[in-house]
């Protein structure tokens, strides 16, 4: 009697608040999205409804030309889409290999040193970028690494290495000794044992690091305009803006098939893998 | 002996490749530039950085008119964004944490933007505050809050406000990342316990749960202030650094310097000073947050 009591009392005290919760963030959500489905919507429009004066909210035709010719009349953008391919990819797979190996080390090995060491790498993270970017630019200047994408996945990794060193030695600590040891015993070495047994296990750790690592490489901008100064060696983020700049008016429509694409690619791995996204992003912010 | 040198050399071989980039990429620039720092070196010119102390930070802090224009606009964008991007991020965290249905696809929607190149978030926020075919101008008349079209982003008083709404509008989600782990954490008999003593969302809100969520404020806010002195992308691609110099940033004022001008010990001093400053208020924060933490703790 009692308890019943209580529970409609504290149903509703609760129920009140809840509905106008919900409206609230359904409204800011729907204002957020916004300028994202307007990129959509703008690359939907043929240009004499985008550039209408004054603008209008509803579209009054849709069209696909823009991403028509954006696919086939504008090698730039092609090869901007390889150049971001290629650099983020390899800065994906270096990154996991690297981290993989040094998780294991910082994770399940003991060391002198090793908790200095490691905090140092951390520490990076809170460096502004550009304290770098001025030495790397010099030292790629006098290797000839500048324009190539090699000059750009080398930093790339360095930089994505602290957050997939976070992630894989919270991995690598959680599993227990004994399966280590007990494959020592076996008489299995360990570097086989590293990759036969203990890298399976910390696969989920590896999703984490790869789509981290993705977002990142994807949508850097300072190193690759900086590093990347001719037009035919950019990507996405720093060949989109440039064009946008060079083609000036009435290419809205293009500029917006061109962003919705390139953000195509990186949305489908995030939705795929957005529970270890936000698993790892969390643990290494709040670590860090 | 054997055994153990092999066991020495195995653990290198793990650490090899990560200390590799880590030196190469990460400690020997931070080295270099700091040496940079203190020299005069221009690339294009000169054929080595000419040792000149401490007279070059000297001179960047006292009389350069530039480094006080980006260092007033940086404080000024840092208040602003730090304030809005905090206080929003930590609404939206309290409200979806509150709801029952759609919790997953609502914190997908705020998650969403951080997968958009901040450039392009800077081309997407031009366009719709395009002073002729923007559409937020039109919303604004539409609804009576406006009798002339402002050009938000070619304003300089506007500019830098219009930079920090795009910026935040990517960093919620970080920040929401945040909150909302640390809303999770909190048990739910504390927020009942309270209810039945008759408080309300309010009071519970402010009571019981704000404190409780005290270490993950402090981590959110000091992750919102770094990423607050960072700001790049959007001057650069946007407004380029004006109308005038209203927009010129400490990272933005250091890439110059670099990378137009090839002042290369300049720029350094200004990354150099950029970072102290990070330091200094991160440190600031932890001071402002943690006693109250050890208290309860």
């Amino acid at each position: 009697m009692q308890s019943s009591l209580l529970l409609s009392n504290r149903r509703r005290l609760r129920a009140n608040p809840r509905w106008i919760i919900g409206i609230v963030v359904i409204v800011f959500a729907a204002i957020y999205v916004f300028p994202l489905l307007w990129d959509l919507a703008t690359s939907l429009r043929p240009n004499d409804d985008i550039y209408r004066y004054p603008p209008t909210l509803v579209p009054g035709s849709f069209t696909l030309e823009n991403y028509i010719y954006v696919l086939t009349q504008m090698q730039g953008f092609l090869r901007y889409l390889a150049n971001s391919i290629v650099v983020t990819l390899a800065t994906v797979l270096i990154v996991l290999i690297s981290s993989a190996m040094g998780g294991y080390a910082f994770g399940m090995r003991r060391f002198r040193g090793q908790n200095v060491l490691f905090l140092a790498i951390i520490l990076v993270l809170t460096i502004p970028y550009i304290m770098y970017l001025i030495p790397i630019y010099m030292m790629e200047d006098r290797l000839h690494l500048k324009d190539t994408w090699l000059g750009l996945v080398l930093p790339y990794v360095a930089l994505n290495l602290p957050w997939g060193l976070l992630i894989m030695r919270g991995a690598f600590s959680t599993i227990p000794l004994d399966i280590r040891d007990a494959a020592v015993i076996d008489g299995c070495g360990e570097i086989r044992m590293w990759w036969r047994i203990l890298v399976p296990i910390a696969r989920p750790a590896l999703a984490a690091s790869t789509i981290i690592t993705f977002v990142f490489a994807w949508q850097e901008f300072l190193f690759a305009s900086t590093l990347m100064p001719s037009n035919n060696w950019q990507t996405l983020p720093v060949g989109i803006v440039w064009m946008r700049d060079e083609l000036q008016t009435v290419v809205m429509g293009r500029i917006g098939a061109m962003i919705v694409i390139s953000i195509i690619p990186v949305l489908v791995l995030f939705l795929a893998l957005r529970d270890f996204f936000i698993k790892g992003l969390s643990e290494g912010m709040l670590k860090g | 002996m054997r055994p153990q040198l092999r066991d020495r050399l195995t653990l290198l071989f793990f650490l090899a490749p990560a200390l590799a980039f880590v030196l190469v990429f990460i400690a020997f620039p931070i080295a270099f530039s700091g040496y940079l720092s203190l020299t005069k070196y221009n690339y294009a010119i000169d054929k080595a950085p000419t040792f000149i102390g401490l007279v070059g930070y000297f001179r960047t802090v006292v009389s350069d008119g530039f480094f006080r224009t980006a260092l007033f606009n940086q404080l000024e964008f840092a208040v602003a964004y730090v304030i809005i991007t905090f206080v929003v991020s930590l609404a939206v965290a309290i409200m979806i944490n509150e709801l029952r249905h759609g919790v997953h696809f609502l914190q997908a929607i705020f998650y969403l933007p951080m997968i958009v190149p901040l450039s392009l978030v800077g081309i997407t926020f031009a366009w719709i505050l395009d002073p002729n075919f923007g559409i937020f101008n039109t919303l604004l008349h539409a609804l009576g809050l406006q009798t002339r079209p402002v050009d938000w982003f070619g304003d300089p008083t506007t500019a830098i406000f219009a930079i920090v709404a795009a910026q935040s509008w990517k960093m919620i989600g970080f920040a929401l990342i945040i909150f909302i782990a640390g809303l999770q954490g909190i048990s739910s008999e504390l927020r009942e316990a309270a209810r039945i003593d008759g408080a309300n969302f309010f009071q519970e809100t402010t009571r019981v749960v704000l404190p409780l969520l005290r270490p993950y404020l402090l981590i959110g806010s000091i992750w919102i202030l770094i990423d607050s002195l960072k700001v790049f992308d959007i001057p650069r691609v946007v407004t380029k650094g004006g109308p005038g110099v209203s927009t010129l940033t400490l990272y933005l004022y250091s890439w110059r310097l670099a990378f137009q001008r090839l002042e290369m010990g300049r720029a350094s001093q200004v990354a150099y000073l950029t970072a102290a400053i990070i330091l200094l208020l991160s440190w600031g924060l932890n001071r402002l947050f943690r006693p109250e933490v050890a208290q309860r703790a």
